[in-house]
């Protein structure tokens, strides 16, 4: 097992090296740099004043000397400056990510939550009319971009009620009720689209596990249902459903952005649009690379916890 | 049968009348035009500042997110709907006064200033200010860009002979200087203070204090409890929300969130809010910001005057009000016509500009023009219109290509990156362009130098004229206004006649409030003076 999780921290290691790289070249083959959008503000461009205001910035220097100085401060946690509002990169970051975390979090809550036990209820009642209703609702929620959710969500809202979440963020730890408030919507829009993912997928693996034999024997020596059901059968079926867990997560983390947008929360999704626009390659390079970090531990734990929902599955040396 | 009692009515009518005097006092508000103390309005500006200095920007969202913090030498009366000399009031300087045949300028200071840092405000802050913006070799800051240094070009020295007095001695005479120094984009910044930061953080002397920045999250304002003009502001508070999404900005305004939304906002926005909340207020001006089309001087076929002309009467202008601006639009020359504006053409003359007559004579007359410069249907013309990847840009540049393609020129639209728009324009890499232009003050020198001149760095059509130009000087150092005028209509027609960069219309500005929002003034002839806002008050 600890070769394992080695070998997979190296693998992760080379994964981050090459995403370093593409993010690097991708940001450059953009056309215009910060500069150009720092004049585009102004209205003008000046050639004399923008070179000036390149070797100001480093970006006049060859690209590998721009990207090892770049790697290197990454590496040492030194993330820069932002170009666009000469802040420290961390100082414009930081108050961010706990948005799009919790966003994430409580919308990926509301999946599971909704996701898997209408999986196991559709799985059951195969055939019935809960089991077709419970299908259309997925088929709903797969059909229907979480934005364009968004969207009909503050438009009812607000022609309904009059009322629509906060614009300006609440901390929960200033308000715990207010922060919810502005968080549940969003999560629940953009949760009702994974949720829809992860019932169906729930639901066809528990279709396979009910079939076979241990739990026709299960039901033969007369265990109650619910604990075949939701003992037996569904920890055998829901290896699939965690992998997608652990994809939709990592999906979530860096797709929140029109979210974001269309309920007004200053999260890093939403901050990491700006950042491309404006070519504020610090702030971009910097939040794009602790996204993939996030992205590839959340795959490295999700192999992991295979191990303890399937104790057959066993790593190499384990 | 009663005896009659003369003391009885008199006394009743006493009573009465002293009863009317006496209930208006009595729980009853003041009236609504008696202004109140308190509140905090909520807004949101058009989109996130890049910094708090306006000396550095040309965005809108700069001057509506720092003009709060900031005082000019003069400024537009707010309460005057057209902006001129005649409507200039007082703030830093006490009075001002021209003298040596307008060469020099003087401002009188005020003594009871100070910034928001507590240090004195002198004389030596206006100075090291327009040192620094007019590019001076003895200016003690340099600005990292510098978008208004055409507009001092005029000015030979700054002077200050005492912490209250400043001079500003010009080359030649040149009376738009005073109505420069009103503009939004003009405030003076303090001296101590180190410019950079400016980027994130506001020493102003205005009406209001920065409390937070949030870069690209809001900008919040407090009261200025010293601040020099006594009774302002009355309103404890700004807090400018950014918010992205237009339905989103709709819905904080309905939902009121929003006090006052609209930055930004066409007219089919201001209705679609004021649909859902009908208690909503809205406001409608023209603007001072122009849709118009740049013709690249320096490429061939675009020299030929014919082409250029072609272009201008296949563009049917009645038809872009109705489309893209949705009615919402005035037509004119180069400089905005009246009533709103004080220097643009005569009504009737601009109904017999290039597209606005009947549109099948236009056109066929388009036609004519292109095939005598070789331009036939079995030939046509082929070019790219560019555009600005934003959507109020790209609206009027897809009417466009449809227009020009109903003369026979096989035209495509190409939308550029908004980060690289004025990169591209100011190098001339593009055939034909749509633009939208809007300019600090309503006045010929900032319009005609700024977009006109030979050579300027926002000359995005590469035309040059020395004519044009001379005459440009010469109406810029005229002191008679009535003649100063005549020379601006002769410039105007003669840049309408050379196709030097077409007009489409001048676009209407929105706001929508609620109705508790009182003294929030918008100006007809620009959007970039006005938003102090320390006359404003919420009546809740």
């Amino acid at each position: 097992m600890r070769t394992y999780v080695v070998k997979r921290l190296l693998i992760a290691g080379v994964t981050l090296l090459g995403m370093s790289l593409l993010l690097f070249v991708l940001m450059r083959l953009a056309p215009g740099n910060i500069t150009d959008i720092i004049f585009e503000s102004a209205g003008y461009v000046d050639e004399a004043d923008r070179h000036r205001l390149e070797a100001e910035l480093g970006i006049d220097r060859p690209l590998i000397v721009q990207y090892g100085v770049w790697l290197g401060d990454f590496v040492r946690g030194e993330l820069g400056k932002s170009y666009r509002y000469d802040l420290p990169a961390w100082q414009i970051i930081k108050p961010r990510l706990p948005v799009t975390l919790e966003l994430a979090v409580l919308a990926m809550g509301f999946s599971v939550l909704l996701g898997v036990p209408c999986g196991v209820i559709s799985a059951v009642r195969r055939g019935r009319p809960l089991d077709y209703a419970l299908r259309v609702v997925s088929l709903a929620g797969l059909s229907m971009p979480s934005f364009w959710l968004a969207m009909i969500v503050i438009l009812l809202l607000v022609r309904s009620m009059g009322w629509i979440p906060s614009m300006t963020y609440v901390s929960p730890f200033d308000d715990l009720r207010a922060n919810l408030a502005q968080f549940l919507l969003p999560a629940l829009a953009v949760g009702y689209r994974s949720s829809a993912l992860i019932m169906r997928i729930t639901r066809s693996t528990m279709l396979e596990v009910l079939r076979e034999d241990y739990i026709r024997t299960a039901w033969a020596k007369g265990q109650r249902g619910t604990q075949v059901v939701w003992r037996h059968a569904l920890k055998n079926a829901s290896l699939p459903v965690v992998t997608l867990i652990g994809i939709e997560f990592a999906f979530l983390i860096g797709g929140l952005i029109v979210t974001e947008t269309v309920f007004n929360l200053p999260g890093v999704a939403r901050y990491l649009v700006d950042a491309i626009q404006f070519r504020d390659y610090p702030i971009v390079q910097n939040l794009a690379m602790l996204i993939a970090v996030v992205v590839v531990f959340a795959n490295l734990t999700v192999d992991l916890l295979y191990t303890w929902l399937d104790p057959r599955i066993k790593y190499g040396g384990a | 049968m009663t005896r009659p009692r003369p003391l009885l009515p008199l006394l009743s009518l006493t009573v009465v009348l002293l009863l009317l005097a006496v209930l208006p006092a009595v729980g009853q508000n003041p009236p609504s035009g008696t202004p109140k103390y308190g509140g905090v309005l909520v807004t949101s500006p058009l989109s996130a500042t890049p910094s708090l200095s306006p000396h550095e920007e040309s965005t809108i969202a700069t001057v509506q997110q720092a003009s709060p913090c900031f005082n000019n030498l003069v400024y537009y009366d707010p309460t005057k709907k057209v902006e001129s000399g005649d409507t200039i009031i007082p703030e830093l300087a006490e009075k001002w006064s021209w003298q040596d045949n307008y060469r020099n300028l003087v401002f009188f200071l005020r003594h009871d200033v100070k910034w928001h840092d507590g240090k004195p405000f002198t004389s030596q802050d206006v100075k090291y200010t327009f040192d620094m913006v007019r590019g001076a070799p003895e200016a003690k800051a340099r600005l990292k860009v510098n978008p208004r240094k055409l507009w001092y070009d005029g000015v030979e020295a700054i002077e200050a002979p005492d912490p209250y007095t400043v001079v500003f001695r010009l080359k030649h005479p040149q009376p738009s200087l005073l109505l420069m120094l009103a503009s939004g984009y003009s405030p003076v910044y303090p001296a101590h203070v180190p410019l950079a930061e400016f980027k994130n953080r506001c020493i102003g002397t205005g009406p209001f204090k920065l409390k937070d920045n949030k870069p690209g999250e809001l900008v919040e304002y407090v009261k200025n409890p010293d601040y020099f003009i006594k009774g302002r502001p009355y309103l404890d508070g700004i807090k400018f929300v950014i918010i992205r999404d237009r339905s989103t900005q709709i819905a904080a305004l309905q939902s009121g969130q929003l006090d006052v939304g609209g930055s930004g906002w066409n007219k089919t926005n201001a209705e679609n809010a004021k649909s859902g909340a009908a208690k909503l207020v809205i406001l409608e001006a023209d603007s001072n910001v122009n849709d118009n089309v740049l013709v690249n001087f320096k490429r061939a076929p675009f020299t030929d005057l014919r082409v250029r002309r072609a272009i201008n009467l296949a563009l049917d202008r009645k038809a872009y009000l109705v489309g893209p601006r949705q009615g919402a639009a005035t037509f004119g020359g180069a400089l905005l016509p009246k009533p709103a504006g004080i220097w643009g053409l005569p009504a009737a003359e601009v109904a017999k500009l290039p597209g606005m007559g009947d549109p099948a004579k236009q056109k066929a007359e388009a036609k004519k023009l292109l095939a005598e410069a070789g331009f036939t249907p079995s030939n046509p013309l082929k070019i790219v219109v560019s555009t600005r990847a934003l959507a109020i840009y790209v609206d009027t540049a897809s009417w466009m290509v449809d227009q020009l393609q109903l003369v026979g020129i096989d035209a495509t639209l190409e939308q550029i990156e908004t980060g690289v728009w004025h990169p591209k324009m100011t190098r001339l890499e593009y055939q034909v362009a749509l633009n939208l232009t809007g300019t600090g003050i309503d006045d010929p020198d900032a319009q005609l130098f700024e977009n006109y001149r030979c050579g300027s760095q926002r000359n995005f059509s590469g035309y040059c004229s020395e004519e044009i130009d001379k005459l440009m000087v010469q109406q810029s150092q005229t002191l008679d206004a009535k003649k100063r005028l005549a020379l601006v209509q002769e410039i105007d027609r003669k840049l309408q006649a050379d196709g030097a960069r077409p007009i489409l219309g001048w676009a209407k500005q929105y706001y929508v409030h609620w109705p508790h929002v009182k003294g929030w003034a918008i100006h007809e002839n620009s959007i970039y003076n006005v938003s102090r806002r320390q006359d404003v008050w919420l009546d809740r």
